[in-house]
């Protein structure tokens, strides 16, 4: 042990001893106590405590960039067929804000059939055959409803509870309020396929918690986490000899002037060096059998959401608490009826792996999944009334209902919750609101979201704000 | 919408008799002969509490922690060796003096400014464009160089525009407030865009000028602290008055838009101007004078042309048989023979012409005309409605069959043809090439194509022309002609109008300018002449001068409602402008407008500004605020530490005429700025936080400070001030956000690489990413203070990004070409007081050697690492010299970039 060493351990334990914020105290605790750079010496990523016994520990939050239509995948709406092409009533038209549409549309049925699956019966697009072999494992909520009908804002307000910048997003929270599992990767990770969704990157960022919580992107271009590889020129082991003399360094100045800070940016080098390894290794999918590839139709090399869905199994597995995917390319003012196909082509296969091969590996009952979006869309047609060609018609933003689907930890499967009216416009039972469902993701880990608070300029926010009730209807 | 009401704090007292909104008094204090008042409070408070202050940091670490705080950047050897020999106090307030004068000052301190204004680059959201606004930045650093006194800083932020006789600069200042986010994504509705952008405009202002967050009594009446709902629309009314900044482009499309200032042209670029001015009067001129003899030389022309065409072989158009459209087009065959589609106008179209008698008997070429007509936009000539404002045709295929039997072509030339859609792709069998004719719109267009063989018509023959037009989008030719020729087309060229106005006896006005016309655009001079006049007309646009985003008033102000739950939507009774009655009066004197509130900030009894000025400043400083919640005096806010001293300093500010330079100066020549850091057993068992100040912090630098702090390490950095924002490296695919007009990140190779923070690039959606890793907000809404984290991404960002590493190199590069130093030890210590200010201490010495040596011994074995290390600068205007010492010192350079120490003011 050099002198550095023991002092840095010395150190350690008088700051801890002094300052009562031993490990565990933190997270929660510290919610009332805003003083970071005191709290991030002794490890804000420390494991914390739920408020009650969870129902799982990981979250895989797939997120639909652009909004698909629910009436095409999961909404079946025979009267809405039947009315293809007639005048949409009033009430769907008049003094309502839509994005796009402004002259008073028509209605569009789908033209895809509907199949029952399972043995709860739960209706599918017949595009999703996949899925529907483990409906039984899904929960289909119809009457999700949100208050914003532009992309950029609507998505902040899935994640963030709130239609402008500034607030964390749901990984954020959770990394906040849970603490990591792991000590060798970030605790939320985010997967993206296509480009970057319309809020950027302040979908996952920290807002205004500590930012040692806001999602990592682990990219499938370059680096995997940026500026993980070392410059050309610079071997594994130049890399070990370089962060050894750093750390060398850092344990001298921490001999001289005591500061904890430095005990744990040696830490945090000697973290950076390992996942130097541990990353490329996580991202590297050719060590997986080859029908576990094809059953997620996954190819190593490739930037695919299969390849994402494959990821995020290997991250939970690691004990990343939070996996977020974005996959981008579900807009469809047009083209409605050629592009849901290909789209649900590309998630079906996935997801269904996905699911199966959690079950598997017994991560299932800990891990909830939710596939959503920041929107639906309208029942009614967009585009020329006069020309219904499959490749020209499509559907506007729609935030009054649409669904999403949740499985995994704690969700009762092979159901659908709450009815949309027999046009798919709007929830005629069981509403439920985004902040509804964000409560109902931090309830599956063990958290209340009205417990969930941070004090920030004069106010303790929580991710649902003064709204949110827990979907208990989907749960176990 | 709702927002969470805070929960009441025991102990916590009653809004009304706050301490906060009650006026500071000078609290009073034994004067002592040379104590800086500062050290008098401390002092005060510390012995209550059986501590006191530390001894003065070591000379070297006092320096260092000056100029980190003052202008960002560690001193440079040459610039600590005064204070090094003779560190007097004398010395020391010399060097304060100095800093304070330095225009790096301004750069430094901005930073924390525009994390308040939420200044960026781009709009957020959506796409996330840029704008231009930079010159706001640029008011900002001007601002705190020159000492502007804090009530004048304000006031012209707020209210610039609206000073009598604004001038250019106090417009500038107005960019503060047109800095929110703003949703430019198709289908937003304007007017939630504004009503987002006056709210942030109100909340912003709290904030940042008292200390107060009014976001609560948005909904409702503020639970805890004195404003009610009415008051905060009352509020609101005050920036209700400015312009929509969005501007519907088409249909549901916006973008961003709002008012702007021309910034006035730089030196450099008047000059420009000026020339390019000149030299297009002189072409001008030219063009004049040729025009004018160019009368005698067309008549030259026309006589030998004429004499030409009647020997030449002719054009014959023919006469349309049948003509066919899929799609569901309708036609009508105009008088000469050309076909006019329209109606219908399909995705693609195939037209097929067929004529039936051909008054030639042998062919050697066709010509397919593109006329225009009325029907189309910009009369064409294509139909195209995907861009209506491109009236384009994409002609896949041409081909000709006589009598069933395909011709073959072996050439084709067309009038014009557009970039990558050459006449030729119409007869290469290829069905995705074509030809195109953007951007030569509202001009009748021709292609000639040339049979292999001549072609031998009998009478009957059937000519079958087929022109598949399937690119999409309805890009077709909206009316058409097709003629043949026998014999060598290209002997008398001319479009078929200028032949025949040739051939005319009698000519009118319109032929006579026609062939004038036509003839002037065929001169080669005069062609030359127009390239050159476009050229430099381009040049000249492209120096228009530069923009800024600022603040104005409309001539009718809007009436302002309060909104129930905060929706827009619905309203509630009519509000006037007006401030919380629980803060000081709005005197009567004052206009109720924006100017009016900026004066009322700023009037010596509002309780607040002052303090929240000084309190922040002194968390810059010292670590943490005297109120530890700096963007909330309010009920439910920390009380402060050390009450007296924030309004002792409160009242300092106001009296010595809003002087930030001042409150600054007093700060760091205190002995309480000046003391040791080193951090005692007897520290952390009585005051482990150091609220009371036994002794001086140690805080991790702002991401900017890190990045200028390396730069002047390497010796790379570059002083240029002000101006648009630069782009230093960054890994690729960064920037990748969804929809239109999407900007890209292009690295600068050229001194911009190495510029200060602060003029780097912030893009909301996508914030230079060490910035980001260093706890840099987006910038999307007003951010008091960053956290401060300590992360193994931060590990990384220092050991590998690209910046960082070139700046390594550079580093390496400087310690070798120091003159001087004979070995590596003292190698060693010249780097140390470069990067950290200091010497290095025997062991430190010890342990690079030793590195030093096997790194060498590696670089022996394996000497291919070297170029490949080197080639990681991309653009270093360092000597190459000696790679393999700089291969060798980057280790050094490395780790000493890397060290706690090096990014930490301590």
């Amino acid at each position: 042990m050099t002198p550095g060493q023991y002092y840095l351990k010395e150190t350690r334990r008088e700051f801890l001893k002094y300052t009562g914020t031993g490990i565990g105290a933190l997270g929660l605790a510290s919610a009332l106590n805003n003083n970071l750079y005191a709290s991030s010496s002794a490890d804000p990523m420390a494991l914390l405590k739920p408020h009650f016994l969870p129902k799982a520990k990981n979250v895989i939050y797939i997120h639909l960039v652009g909004g698909p239509s629910h009436l095409e995948l999961f909404d079946h709406k025979p009267e809405l067929i039947k009315r293809d092409g007639q005048k949409c009533p009033d009430h769907m038209f008049k003094g309502k804000q839509l994005a796009f549409i402004r002259d008073h549309p028509t209605l569009l049925g789908t033209r895809f059939k509907y199949n029952k699956y399972g043995q709860g019966g739960l209706e599918l697009s017949e595009h999703l055959p996949l899925m529907g072999k483990i409906a039984d494992h899904l929960a289909v909520v119809k009457t999700v409803r949100t208050e914003q009908f532009n992309h950029a804002p609507a998505q902040l307000f899935l994640h963030t509870g709130f239609e402008r910048f500034g607030r964390p997003g749901i990984g954020s929270w959770i990394s906040y309020g849970l603490g990591s599992e792991n000590r060798d990767l970030p605790s939320y990770v985010v997967l993206i396929t296509g480009s970057v969704a319309g809020a950027g990157n302040s979908l996952w960022g920290s807002g205004f918690l500590p930012t040692l919580h806001q999602g990592v992107e682990f990219r499938s271009q370059g680096d995997p986490v940026l500026f993980l590889s070392n410059p050309k020129g610079i071997s594994a082991r130049n890399r070990r000899d370089i962060i050894s003399g750093i750390n060398f360094l850092n344990e001298t100045a921490l001999a001289d002037v005591g500061d904890p800070e430095i005990a744990t940016r040696i830490a945090q080098y000697e973290l950076a060096y390992r996942m130097q390894a541990s990353v490329p290794e996580l991202m590297s999918i050719n060590s997986e059998t080859s029908s576990t590839l094809e059953a997620y139709g996954a190819k190593p090399g490739n930037k695919s959401f299969a390849n994402n869905c494959l990821l995020a199994r290997r991250l939970v597995e690691r004990g990343v608490r939070f996996v977020q995917l974005f996959d981008q390319g579900w807009d469809h003012h047009s083209g409605l009826f050629d592009s849901i196909p290909k789209k649900a082509n590309q998630l079906d296969r996935p997801v269904a792996a996905l699911i199966a091969d959690l079950r598997e590996r017994g991560l299932l009952d800990e891990t909830l999944i939710v596939i959503g979006a920041e929107f639906g869309r309208t029942p009614m047609l967009q585009g020329l009334s006069n020309n219904r060609a499959a490749n020209n018609v499509g559907r506007d933003h729609h935030k009054e209902a649409y669904s999403m689907v949740f499985a995994g930890g704690g969700i009762r499967g092979g159901m659908s919750y709450g009815e949309t009216d027999e046009l798919g416009y709007q929830a005629v039972e069981s509403p439920v609101h985004v902040h509804d469902i964000n409560a109902t993701i931090l309830h599956q880990l063990g958290l209340n979201h009205e417990r969930l608070t941070y004090k920030y300029q004069g106010r303790k926010f929580r991710l649902t704000d003064v709204h949110g009730e827990v979907v208990n209807g989907i749960l176990t | 919408m709702g927002f969470l009401p805070c929960y009441w704090v025991v102990g916590s007292d009653s809004p009304a008799s706050h301490w906060a909104y009650v006026s500071p008094e000078r609290p009073k204090f034994p004067r002592l002969n040379d104590v800086n008042p500062i050290d008098h409070f401390i002092t005060e408070r510390l012995n209550k509490s059986g501590m006191r202050l530390s001894r003065l940091a070591d000379p070297e670490k006092q320096l260092r922690r000056v100029y980190l705080d003052l202008i960002g950047r560690p001193p440079q050897p040459d610039e600590s060796q005064s204070f090094l020999s003779s560190p007097t106090d004398l010395e020391y307030n010399s060097i304060v003096d100095r800093l304070l004068a330095s225009p790096q000052y301004g750069e430094k301190w901005a930073r924390r400014w525009l994390d308040l204004a939420r200044y960026a680059d781009s709009n957020g959201f959506q796409a996330d464009q840029l704008r231009d606004s930079w010159a706001y930045r640029d008011w900002v650093i001007e601002a705190f160089n020159s000492g502007m006194p804090l009530d004048k800083f304000t006031v012209e932020q707020l209210a610039g525009d609206l000073l009598p006789k604004s001038t250019v600069s106090q417009k500038i200042a107005t960019g503060f407030h047109r800095t929110p986010t703003c949703n430019v994504e198709a289908g937003v509705h304007p007017e939630s865009n504004r009503i987002n952008q006056v709210i942030d405009r109100v909340n912003t202002t709290g904030t940042v000028f008292l200390g107060t967050t009014f976001e609560c009594a948005q909904c409702h009446d503020h639970k805890y602290d004195p404003i009610s709902m009415k008051e905060y629309y009352q509020l609101f009314a005050f920036f209700n008055n400015t312009p929509l900044e969005v501007r519907n482009t088409s249909g549901v499309t916006w973008d961003f838009y709002g008012p702007k200032l021309d910034l006035p042209l730089s030196p450099l670029k008047l000059g420009k101007m000026n020339s390019l001015k000149d030299e297009m009067k002189a072409c001008e001129l030219e063009k004049k004078s040729i025009k004018r003899s160019l009368g005698v030389e067309q008549k030259e022309w026309e006589n030998e042309i004429l004499d030409e065409l009647k020997n030449a072989p002719k054009w014959e158009v023919f006469d349309v048989g049948e003509f066919s459209a899929t799609g569901g087009s309708s036609y009508t065959v105009k008088q000469d023979q050309s076909v006019l589609v329209h109606g219908e106008n399909p995705d693609s179209s195939t037209y097929s012409i067929i004529i039936k008698d051909s008054n030639l008997d042998r062919i050697s070429s066709v010509r397919l005309e593109a006329l225009l007509d009325v029907s189309m936009k910009k009369n064409g000539p294509g139909r195209n409605f995907g861009v209506p404002e491109n009236p384009n045709f994409v002609l896949n295929e041409f081909s000709l069959k006589v009598d069933g039997r395909k011709v073959i072509f072996s050439d084709a030339k067309a009038s014009f043809s557009q970039k990558k859609f050459d006449v030729l792709g119409a007869i290469d069998n290829d069905v995705k090439s074509g030809w195109a004719v953007n951007p030569q719109f509202g001009k009748a267009h021709q292609a000639v194509f040339t049979l292999k063989q001549d072609l031998l018509l009998e009478k009957g023959s059937r000519l079958e022309f087929k022109l598949v037009q399937h690119h999409g989008g309805g890009r077709t030719i909206g009316r058409l002609r097709l003629s043949g020729i026998e014999g060598d087309y290209s002997k008398v060229n001319l479009p078929t109008e200028i032949q025949s106005i040739l051939l005319m006896d009698n000519r009118n006005d319109a032929q006579v300018n026609e062939l004038a016309g036509y003839y002037a655009s065929m001169h080669p001079r005069l062609k030359e002449l127009e390239s050159r006049l476009a050229d430099l007309k381009k040049k000249l646009d492209d120096i228009d001068p530069e923009t800024t985003l600022i603040m104005s008033e409309m001539n009718k102000p809007r009436e302002t409602k309060v909104m129930m739950r905060g929706d827009y939507l619905t309203l509630g009774d009519k509000v006037s402008p007006g401030t919380p009655a629980a803060l000081h009066v709005f005197d009567d004197s004052l206009p109720k407008n924006r100017l009016g509130l900026a004066q009322w900030l700023v009037d010596p009894e509002n309780p607040l500004t002052s303090r929240v000025f000084v309190n922040r400043w002194w968390s810059a400083f010292m670590g943490r605020g005297i109120v530890e919640t700096q963007e909330d005096f309010g009920s439910q806010g920390e009380i402060p530490s050390h009450p007296e001293l924030l309004d002792w300093l409160a009242i300092e500010l106001v009296q010595k005429g809003w002087s930030m330079k001042h409150i600054h100066k007093l700060i760091v020549t205190s002995h309480t700025y000046r003391q040791s850091s080193i951090i005692t057993k007897s520290h952390l068992k009585k005051d482990p936080a150091n609220r009371l100040y036994a002794r001086a912090p140690r805080v991790r630098m702002s991401a900017e400070m890190i990045r200028d702090s390396a730069l002047a390490t390497s010796g790379l950095l570059e002083t240029k001030m002000f101006g648009p924002p630069v782009y230093p490296p960054q890994p690729e695919g960064i920037w990748r956000h969804v929809g239109r007009n999407a900007p890209k990140f292009l690295p600068a190779e050229n001194e911009n690489r190495f510029r200060r923070a602060v003029y780097v690039v912030w893009r909301r959606g996508a914030p230079y990413a060490s910035f980001v890793n260093f706890d840099a907000p987006d910038r999307g809404a007003c951010v008091v203070d960053r956290p401060r984290t300590n992360t193994p991404l931060q590990a990384l960002t220092l050991l590998n990004d690209q910046a960082f590493v070139e700046m390594g190199l550079a580093f390496a590069a400087r310690i070798l070409q120091e003159p001087g130093l004979v070995n590596d030890e003292q190698r060693i210590q010249f780097a140390f007081r470069v990067a950290l200010a200091r010497s290095a201490k025997q062991v430190e010495v010890d342990y690079l050697k030793v590195l030093l040596i096997k790194r060498k011994n590696e670089l022996i074995k394996s000497p291919k690492a070297i170029d490949a290390l080197l080639s990681e600068a991309k653009w270093v205007p360092f000597k190459t010299s000696n790679p393999e010492g700089i291969a060798k010192w980057f280790t050094v350079a490395n780790i000493l970039l890397n060290l706690d120490e090096a990014i930490t003011k301590g």
